[in-house]
């Protein structure tokens, strides 16, 4: 377990006012609040790592322990004997923001603390001095096969040990997000829950490539059916097609089948396209007998 | 519909915030207040919004003008990370099938 120096944190000296850390805490605070950082993860750990050397350092009491058990972090028996002894001389901290909701969703029970901080103050149970209402949000990834994808169906995720059984509609796209309204964290004070959000990842098909609510599909085309014409099976997500392919279809030739594509979200019974590009396969290896063909068309031409 | 509202001096007990603090987020436009029997309600639809405010200005003494200049760029923000989202998974398609090319 790493000692962690909380004044470099928060960059102050260790002579320090009050008023200074609080200072450069809100200075810091404006900078990596999650609130203000959508997404990002490394404003999350600057965050968790600012507030929890604010909550030690903006602790008179807290600061104390620190100063004087910290910097000889190495002798980390001695001090957990101290710990122990002290055990019920544990901190009842302010207002943390990690007890607030905070958009940290699904972490309902991880404080965002450092072993160190644990080890020397025990486990942080912020007491809020501004309570919160609104139960916490939670946050899920789901990832789904193009398939899965393309068919309603249910699942059952299991999100903070809760079971929660969902129905998923076809056609949902890659990065969306649905809200499950009240299946968050229990609100306090009369509060309502929050809700859960769940973002789905739809995992690369090796046939079928989607874009919006079309699909595309490369298919192989023997070259005396493009130079002759005829017949081709093409599948499609939940059945085939049979084409009729002209005479003399070029390499690359894309053809759209109208309603053949991915079903559009909520849109029950609509379809995008299915659009088919054609390559058209040049035999290899060629027996004497059909060189000499091949020679003779040459030459016919 | 009733359900839908929460009286703001109940929730502004129970969470420790200063009624002052709704009405000035009302003022800037930023949350709607409903007014029925002389009474003041907040929407539970908008709880979450209030929350995050009430983080800001508490927590990161973000003034109320602040706090409608930062709700602004954060919606931008969002908007155009859903954008770049979209352009990505364009981006991966074209190179996708434009990668297969052999070398010679």
């Amino acid at each position: 377990m790493a000692y962690i120096n909380y004044y470099d944190i928060l960059g102050v000296s260790k002579d320090a006012s009050q008023e200074d850390i609080k200072k450069a805490f809100k200075k810091l605070a404006r900078k990596y609040h999650p609130d203000l950082n959508p997404n990002d993860p490394e404003a999350k750990q600057h965050f968790q790592e600012i507030n929890e050397a604010n909550e030690v350092l903006s602790d008179p009491e807290k600061r104390k322990k620190y100063d004087q058990y910290g910097e000889n972090w190495k002798h980390a028996d001695e001090f957990e004997q101290q710990r122990q002894n002290q055990a019920n001389n544990g901190f009842n901290g302010r207002y943390s923001y990690w007890s607030g909701n905070g958009n940290f969703t699904g972490q309902e029970n991880d404080s965002g603390f450092s072993d160190f901080f644990e080890s020397l103050f025990g486990s942080h149970k912020g007491k809020s001095t501004r309570s919160v209402f609104r139960g916490q949000d939670y946050t899920a990834e789901l990832s789904l096969t193009l398939q899965e994808a393309a068919t309603t169906h249910k699942q059952v995720l299991t999100v903070n040990g809760k079971k929660i059984r969902i129905t998923i509609p076809a056609g949902i796209a890659d990065g969306q997000t649905i809200i499950l309204k009240g299946q968050g964290g229990p609100g306090t004070n009369g509060g309502p829950n929050g809700d859960l959000y769940i973002t789905f990842i739809i995992k690369e098909d090796p046939i079928f490539k989607r874009l919006g609510d079309d699909l595309y599909i490369d298919v192989p085309l023997n070259l005396y059916t493009a130079i002759l014409g005829g017949e081709q099976i093409i599948q499609t997500m939940d059945s085939k097609v049979k084409l009729q392919i002209k005479p003399g279809t070029q390499n690359g030739t894309k053809i759209r089948l109208k309603g053949k594509g991915f079903p559009v979200y909520k849109q029950e019974g609509q379809y995008g396209d299915m659009i088919v590009t054609f390559s058209i396969q040049i035999p290899t290896n060629l027996t004497e007998k059909q060189k000499a063909l091949f020679k003779e068309l040459q030459q016919q031409d | 519909m009733q359900t839908d509202l929460i009286i703001i001096d109940d929730y502004c007990q129970k969470c420790n915030i200063e009624p002052s603090f709704i009405f000035l987020l009302e003022e800037d436009g930023l949350i709607n207040i409903k007014h029925i029997d002389g009474e003041h309600y907040i929407l539970t639809s908008e709880l979450q919004e209030i929350e995050r405010f009430s983080r800001w200005y508490y927590d990161l003494s973000i003034n109320v003008e602040g706090i409608s200049v930062i709700h602004n760029l954060l919606k931008r923000i969002h908007s155009m990370e859903a954008e770049i989202r979209h352009l990505k998974q364009h981006i991966n398609f074209f190179q996708q099938g434009n990668n297969n090319y052999p070398e010679y």
